[in-house]
C-alpha cells in the first residue's frame, strides 16, 4: 500500500461490478475505478445518470458486493462492519419506517452508531436542530415532507460524528435555502475534521464546496483533479466590466468570446495577450471593470463537453 | 451486538404495532370472540371446552394472518424503499438486521397474542364466570408457532419477494401440520426431514383436556429454538449475499 494510499480517508482501487442479468447477459456497472480521498478534504464524485456513481459509494459501503477492487476507510476494509465504524452516510432521497417519530428514528441509529445512551437525547435534539428540523422530533415521519425527510437522512448520517461522511445528493428535495444550509453543513464538517465523499447532480453545488473532483463517465473515472486545474480554460482571461449601456466597444468585441450581457453588467472573455488592450478600450469607452481572473469554464460546460466527446467516438 | 439487535427490534416493534393491520385485525378477533358463545351449536348445550376450543382456532388464524401481513413484506419493502441502507450502511452486520427484524415481529405478536387471551379470558369470565387460565398454555403455544412461521417468512423474505414469501409460508405451514399424509405419499423419504409443526398444535388438551405440561412447554421451546435458529441462518446468508 502506498503513503498516499495509508494517509487517505477513502481508498477505492480496482473497483468493478458486473451484473448478470438473466440468463447470462452481463452489464458493466462499474469497471476498474480507483479513487482516493485526502482526510479532511471534500471531495466531489460527479457524472451523469448510469455513470456507476451510486454503485461506487455502494460498494463502498458495503451495500453491493463488489466483483473485484479493494475499499478501505480509514485503513480498514469498509466492507467489514469494523470498517464502518467511522463512516456516516446519506443515501438519495432516504425513507425511515414511516411509524417513528423523528427523535425514535434518530435513536435508532444513535444506537447502531455506538452513541452512548447517555448521550442520545441531546445529541438527538442537537443535530435536529442543526437541519432546520426543531420542535419536529415528536412528528411522525409519515407526516414528513420530501425535504425533511432529506434534513433527516442528513442528521442520521452525522449522528457518531464520524470522521468521513458519504453523501449521496444531499440537496436532493431541498429548496435553496435547504440547500445552502447543506452546503455549509459540508464546509462545517471539512473544519471540523471530517472527510466529505459527495455525489451529486447539482454542479454548482460541487463547485463551490469540493475540493477536487472525479468526473465518472460510464463506469470510469473520465477525469480527477482540483477543480480550478480540470476548469481552467489554458490562455484566456474573463472580465467582467460595467458602464457600457451601448454594449462592448468595436475593439473589444473584435477580440472578445463567450460575452455575456445582462445589461448592468457584461462579461466576455479575450486571450491573456489582449487584456490590456481590452481593458484600455472599456475605459475608453466610460466603462469600468469589475473582475478580472482567470477563465474557468463551469462545471456544466465540461460535463456538456464531455459527453458530446463521447457520442462523437461512439459515432 | 445486544445493543444493536435491541436497537433494530425496538424500531421494528414501535413501526409493526401502529400498523392499522394490526388493529383491525384485533379488532376483528375481538368481534369474533365476543359473538363466539352465540354460535348455534351453542344452543345444543354444548360445554365450555367448545368455546375454549373456537377461542383459541381464532387466535390461531388471525395471529397467522397478522404475522403474515407483518414479515412477508418487512424486508422486501425495506430494500425496496432503501430503508435498509440507513441501517446496513452503519457499522451492523447483515444477520444483525435479519435477526433484529425477526425479534420484533415477534415481539408485536407477543403483544397482540396476550390481547386476544386477555378477550377471550373476559368474554369466558363473563359467560361461563370461568376465567380459562388454561388459555395461556395454548397462547404460549400459537405464539411459539407464529415465532417459526414468521422466522421462515423472514428468512425467505431476505432473498425474494412478499408474494413468493406469502405461498411460501403458507405451503410450510400446510405441510408442517400435514406431516403425517405427505409422509405416507411418500414412504422412502426421511420423516425428520419434514417441518412438524404440530408439536405446537395443543387445542385439544387446552380446550377439552387438563392442559400441557411444564415439560411439554419446555420440549415445544426447544423446537421452537431449533427451528428459529434454522431459519434464521439460512435468511441471514442469503441476506449477506444479497446485494442492496
Amino acid at each position: 500500500m502506498s503513503d498516499i494510499t495509508q494517509g487517505a480517508a477513502i481508498a477505492i482501487a480496482g473497483a468493478r461490478k458486473v451484473y448478470t442479468v438473466f440468463p447470462q447477459a452481463q452489464r458493466v456497472a462499474v469497471d476498474d475505478v480507483t479513487l482516493e480521498v485526502p482526510r479532511g478534504a471534500i471531495h466531489g464524485l460527479l457524472g451523469p445518470n448510469g455513470a456507476g456513481k451510486t454503485t461506487t459509494l455502494k460498494m463502498l459501503l458495503g451495500l453491493v458486493r463488489p466483483t473485484g477492487g479493494t475499499f478501505t476507510v480509514l485503513g480498514v476494509d469498509s466492507r467489514s462492519r469494523a470498517g464502518r465504524v467511522h463512516l456516516g452516510f446519506l443515501p438519495e432521497q432516504p425513507y425511515f419506517p414511516p411509524q417513528l417519530t423523528a427523535a425514535q428514528a434518530m435513536r435508532l441509529y444513535a444506537r447502531l452508531s455506538g452513541v452512548p445512551e447517555r448521550e442520545i437525547a441531546a445529541r438527538t435534539g442537537e443535530l435536529l436542530e442543526r437541519v432546520g428540523l426543531e420542535g419536529r422530533a415528536s412528528t411522525t415521519l409519515s407526516a414528513f415532507s420530501r425535504g425533511m425527510l432529506q434534513r433527516l437522512g442528513i442528521a442520521q448520517a452525522i449522528v457518531s460524528r464520524p470522521s468521513v461522511v458519504v453523501l449521496d445528493e444531499p440537496a436532493s428535495g431541498l429548496d435553496p435555502l435547504g440547500q445552502r444550509d447543506v452546503r455549509n453543513l459540508m464546509m462545517q464538517l471539512r473544519d471540523d475534521g471530517a472527510t466529505v465523499l459527495l455525489s451529486s447532480h447539482q454542479l454548482s453545488e460541487a463547485e463551490t464546496v469540493c475540493d477536487r473532483v472525479s468526473i465518472m463517465s460510464r463506469g470510469c473515472v473520465a477525469a480527477e483533479g482540483p477543480i480550478a486545474e480540470l476548469l481552467s480554460v489554458a490562455g484566456r482571461t474573463a472580465i467582467r466590466v460595467a458602464g457600457l449601456p451601448a454594449g462592448l466597444p468595436a475593439p473589444v468585441a473584435a477580440m472578445a468570446a463567450d460575452v455575456a450581457d445582462s445589461g448592468d453588467v457584461i462579461r466576455f472573455s479575450v486571450e491573456d495577450a489582449d487584456v490590456r488592450r481590452a481593458i484600455d478600450a472599456v475605459y475608453d469607452a466610460g466603462g469600468t471593470v469589475v473582475e478580472v481572473e482567470p477563465k474557468r469554464e463551469s462545471l456544466e460546460d465540461y460535463f456538456t463537453r464531455m459527453l458530446a466527446d463521447e457520442k462523437g467516438e461512439v459515432a | 451486538m445486544i445493543r444493536r439487535l435491541s436497537a433494530i427490534a425496538g424500531a421494528v416493534f414501535l413501526d409493526a404495532i401502529k400498523r392499522r393491520v394490526v388493529f383491525a385485525v384485533l379488532f376483528f378477533a375481538a368481534i369474533l370472540a365476543f359473538s363466539a358463545p352465540s354460535l348455534p351449536s351453542y344452543g345444543a348445550g354444548v360445554d365450555v371446552g367448545v368455546y375454549r376450543e373456537v377461542a383459541l382456532s381464532l387466535t390461531f388464524a388471525a395471529s397467522i394472518i397478522l404475522a403474515l401481513a407483518l414479515s412477508a413484506n418487512r424486508i422486501p419493502s425495506e430494500v425496496e424503499r432503501r430503508t435498509v441502507y440507513n441501517v446496513a450502511a452503519k457499522a451492523v452486520s447483515r444477520w444483525e438486521y435479519v435477526v433484529g427484524t425477526w425479534l420484533g415481529i415477534t415481539a408485536v405478536m407477543a403483544a397482540v397474542i396476550a390481547a386476544f387471551t386477555v378477550v377471550d379470558q373476559l368474554v369466558g369470565l363473563v359467560r361461563y364466570g370461568d376465567p380459562m387460565w388454561q388459555l395461556w398454555q395454548g397462547a404460549i403455544a400459537i405464539w411459539m408457532e407464529t415465532g417459526v412461521l414468521t422466522a421462515f417468512a423472514v428468512a425467505v423474505s431476505a432473498v425474494t419477494g412478499a408474494v413468493v414469501v406469502t405461498v411460501a409460508t403458507l405451503t410450510f405451514a400446510f405441510i408442517g401440520h400435514s406431516r403425517q399424509p405427505v409422509l405416507t405419499s411418500f414412504p422412502a423419504f426421511p420423516a425428520w426431514l419434514y417441518p412438524s409443526l404440530d408439536s405446537f398444535n395443543v387445542i385439544n388438551p387446552v380446550a377439552h383436556g387438563t392442559g400441557i405440561g411444564a415439560v411439554y412447554v419446555g420440549l415445544m421451546a426447544l423446537v421452537f429454538a431449533g427451528w428459529v435458529a434454522a431459519l434464521l441462518a439460512l435468511g441471514s446468508l442469503g441476506f449477506a449475499r444479497r446485494d442492496l
